[in-house]
């Protein structure tokens, strides 16, 4: 009899179990974020759990945003979001981020997942293959009727988020690629970077700190797709060519330069030799390996916070016989939307708040980079800390004519395999492995234009 | 109204049987492993024969996948090299660590408690990041072993991480450092192995030296072997010493098949290539295990065969 209860007791239970074992599930996996440190999002996380799909329960539309960041961008973020809320009282916004190298698996998790976010932050590195594989929603329509009011956006700032001809995506706001340093280390050794720098005055000082302070370099040992592309742009050219069909240089002598430059720096001892950097994050690198760091623009506050050193930013050096900057103005991350989205017309409600709204600025401030709409720039300038001024006057300096390279076309899909064949054989060169350093670069091209050109093939 | 009561009777029977329960209790489980291992599982044989960018559905490929693995992907060889390497040095070296610590330990002295537990610690640190930070601390070209090597005059300018040569030796070093498991899996057997034989030895005339190969070694065998068949799966699955620390730098000498694995699925988003690297894997494994269970019944003495 005992057991006969028991069976049925389990019996029971099962069910119950498996029922809220699903019940939950679509709620979970929507809104898996707002962990505990998110402080304030309570309100929307219950009106979450009970209903997740476009209309709530409550009669209000539900609004899943994603972003990657930093914490000071959680927590303001998560602070506009709830203005956003208060001034529109039908929408519940599900908030959830990640750090960026935790996004580019969780972003492509929900999008097999089928629950792809309403609203969710892109790079520029991955927006064609988003776009090409019909993940983002089209925005042209939006734009044209008004809803997405771009009145007061610069025309090629709205079309570095579009693709085919297409928008599909909103800067979040203007960047440049920047040289931070330490300006603590210069001042102490009574040494100075200009504005707008050459390799040959990067280089001089590289070796002088190295020398009296003993920290390195790490831009000129690099040589990766992404630090190979600045010396490209030196000479007007990109990595790829403007289909993204092929290679966009036919003469080794581009990669032979960066890799004699990287071999005279560890030679001389102020680049940084693989393997002797004791840092874990970037931020501790700037304490502890590097006295310059190549980033961007808007992140300026986050490595002076980090490091609570006095980290100052200039240009991207430009070699010395270069026709063009290295430095251009970019969009430093986009808002997209969902292809999928039962709820664009509130995720477009949302972008346009903040592209448009003071109320917005007024909590973000240039955490996103500074504000593509010319009159929120103006609107938010005014009111910015010193590192933010700072950090608007550099845009100011960069959008000078003759200051900046153009934008250039987005990276075909192939890139982050031919970025790894670029690590492949620079680190070859950089152990002596390689020494015909001609050879070298003639047989990289080979190899990347038919990984491009293979690419091509698979994607027709 | 019979036809009822047949009815209720054969659902309490149902009930009564004492499998019935068993598969109640059981279902929870049963139920985890169907939608946690075995759809994934089958999931990704089918994938590992498309070309799938998690963004745009799968495109079958046939064997397209394994050709290029075996025929075109030079790094796919390199970290089949390297992963052998590290199997075959840590593995060894590891278990015998474990072992003489075990023996050390297995003499009951007031501290031996808190030794146990001294030792286990680095297992549960394992894989973590600050493990990754002490590691290549520890390591840098003015790291403490280099000043610790500096003071016995010997060359103390070795960047151990940055240099091909000593990189792997350095992270398996780590490996073998978190001997804690298999050390207190051996130190439990150890302990079993009853009084009387080595009395029994001891009383013949046998020594320390002697005891050991001739009494503790033998009886342990099941337990090496079950540590070995551990150690060896666990070393070809290694990941996080070399995603943390080196990412499979300088020059691939760390570029374990795992971490290759990684970089092709999650950093240029080829998860068919992926999981057909996963499978291949799988496979080798397989073989490994299979080998070595075949090889026990040369030297793996059970006291219940009595052999």
């Amino acid at each position: 009899m005992k057991k006969r209860i028991f069976a049925i007791l389990c019996a029971a239970i099962l069910p119950v179990c498996a029922m809220t074992g699903c019940g939950s599930k679509p709620a979970s996996s929507s809104s898996p974020a707002n962990p505990s440190n998110a402080g304030s999002s309570s309100n929307t996380d219950s009106s979450a759990s009970k209903d997740t799909s476009a209309a709530g329960s409550n009669g209000k539309t539900t609004l899943n945003i994603l972003w990657w960041g930093s914490q000071t961008r959680h927590d303001l973020t998560t602070a506009m979001l709830e203005k956003f809320e208060e001034l529109n009282p039908d929408i519940d916004v599900v908030m959830d981020y990640s750090d960026w190298g935790g996004y580019w698996t969780k972003l492509p998790a929900q999008v097999a997942g089928g629950q792809t976010p309403d609203v969710f932050q892109m790079d520029y590195a991955y927006l064609s293959q988003y776009a090409n594989n019909g993940v983002l929603a089209e925005l042209d329509g939006y734009i044209a009727d008004g809803s997405l009011d771009m009145s007061d956006v610069a025309e090629n700032i709205i079309k570095s988020g579009s693709v085919n001809g297409k928008v599909y995506a909103i800067s979040t706001g203007t960047n440049a690629p920047v040289m931070l340093y330490r300006k603590d280390i210069l001042d102490e050794l009574n040494l100075s970077l200009s504005m707008n720098p050459t390799m040959s005055e990067y280089t001089a000082v590289s070796k002088a700190v190295y020398e009296a302070a003993g920290l390195h370099d790490t831009y000129i040992v690099d040589c990766s797709a992404t630090s190979f592309r600045q010396y490209l742009r030196n000479y007007g050219l990109n990595l790829y060519n403007d289909n993204a069909t092929a290679l966009g240089f036919d003469d080794p002598k581009y990669l032979v330069n960066m890799w004699q430059l990287a071999l005279q720096a560890q030679e001389e001892g102020w680049g940084l030799m693989p393997g002797d950097g004791t840092a874990v994050s970037a931020f501790d690198s700037m304490v502890l390996d590097a006295w310059s760091r190549f980033q961007n623009s808007n992140e300026l506050q986050a490595y002076r916070d980090s490091t609570g050193k006095d980290i100052r930013m200039v240009m991207l050096p430009s070699m010395d016989d270069g026709t063009t900057p290295a430095t251009f103005l970019k969009p430093a991350m986009f808002w997209c939307v969902g292809a999928d989205s039962k709820v664009k017309d509130a995720a477009v409600r949302f972008i346009n708040f903040f592209t448009n709204s003071t109320e917005c600025y007024d909590i973000v401030g240039i955490e996103r980079a500074v504000p593509i709409s010319a009159k929120m720039r103006e609107y938010v300038t005014p009111s910015l800390d010193e590192v933010g001024k700072e950090v608007v006057e550099f845009i100011d300096y960069v959008s000078q004519p003759g200051r900046a390279s153009p934008l250039m076309n987005a990276d075909p899909e192939v890139h982050q395999a031919v970025g790894e064949l670029m690590s492949q054989y620079s680190e070859q060169v950089r152990y002596g492995e390689i020494t015909d350093l001609e050879a070298a670069a003639r047989q990289f091209m080979d190899e990347a234009n038919k990984i491009i050109a293979d690419g091509v093939k698979a994607a027709e | 109204m019979k036809k009822k009561i047949s009815f209720r009777q054969k659902f309490f029977s149902v009930l009564d049987r004492d499998n019935v329960a068993g598969y109640v209790f059981t279902l929870p489980f049963i139920i985890g492993v169907i939608v946690f291992t075995a759809i994934p599982f089958f999931t990704s044989l089918y994938l590992s024969f498309t070309e799938y960018n998690v963004l745009a559905p799968a495109k079958w490929i046939g064997i397209q996948n394994y050709k290029e693995m075996f025929f075109e992907d030079k790094l796919f060889w390199t970290s089949f090299k390297v992963t052998f390497k590290f199997a075959f040095i840590q593995v060894p070296i590891k278990l015998t660590v474990s072992l003489l610590v075990a023996l050390v330990l297995a003499r009951a002295t007031r501290l031996t408690s808190f030794y146990r537990a001294a030792f286990y610690i680095p297992s549960l640190m394992g894989g973590s990041v600050a493990i990754a930070l002490l590691w290549k601390q520890l390591f840098s070209r003015n790291g403490v072993i280099n000043q610790i090597l500096g003071i016995f005059g010997l060359p103390n300018d070795t960047s151990w991480l940055g240099n091909p040569k000593t990189a792997l030796g350095t992270l398996i070093s780590l490996g073998v450092w978190q001997f804690g498991s298999s050390m207190l899996i051996f130190l439990a057997s150890i302990k079993n192995i009853p009084a009387s034989y080595h009395e029994a030895a001891i009383v013949d005339g046998a020594g320390p030296v002697r005891r050991f190969f001739s009494i503790t070694l033998p009886m342990l065998t099941p337990i090496i072997f079950f540590n070995l068949i551990n150690q060896v799966i666990g070393a070809f699955q290694a990941f996080n010493s070399s995603y943390l620390i080196t990412q499979g730098k300088p020059l691939n000498s760390t570029l374990y098949y795992g971490v290759h694995l990684y970089n092709k699925a999650f950093d240029q988003f080829r998860m068919g290539y992926g999981c057909a690297m996963a499978w291949f894997m799988l496979l080798i494994i397989a073989f490994f295990t299979a080998l070595i269970f075949r090889s026990s019944s040369a030297w793996v003495y059970y006291e219940s065969e009595g052999k």
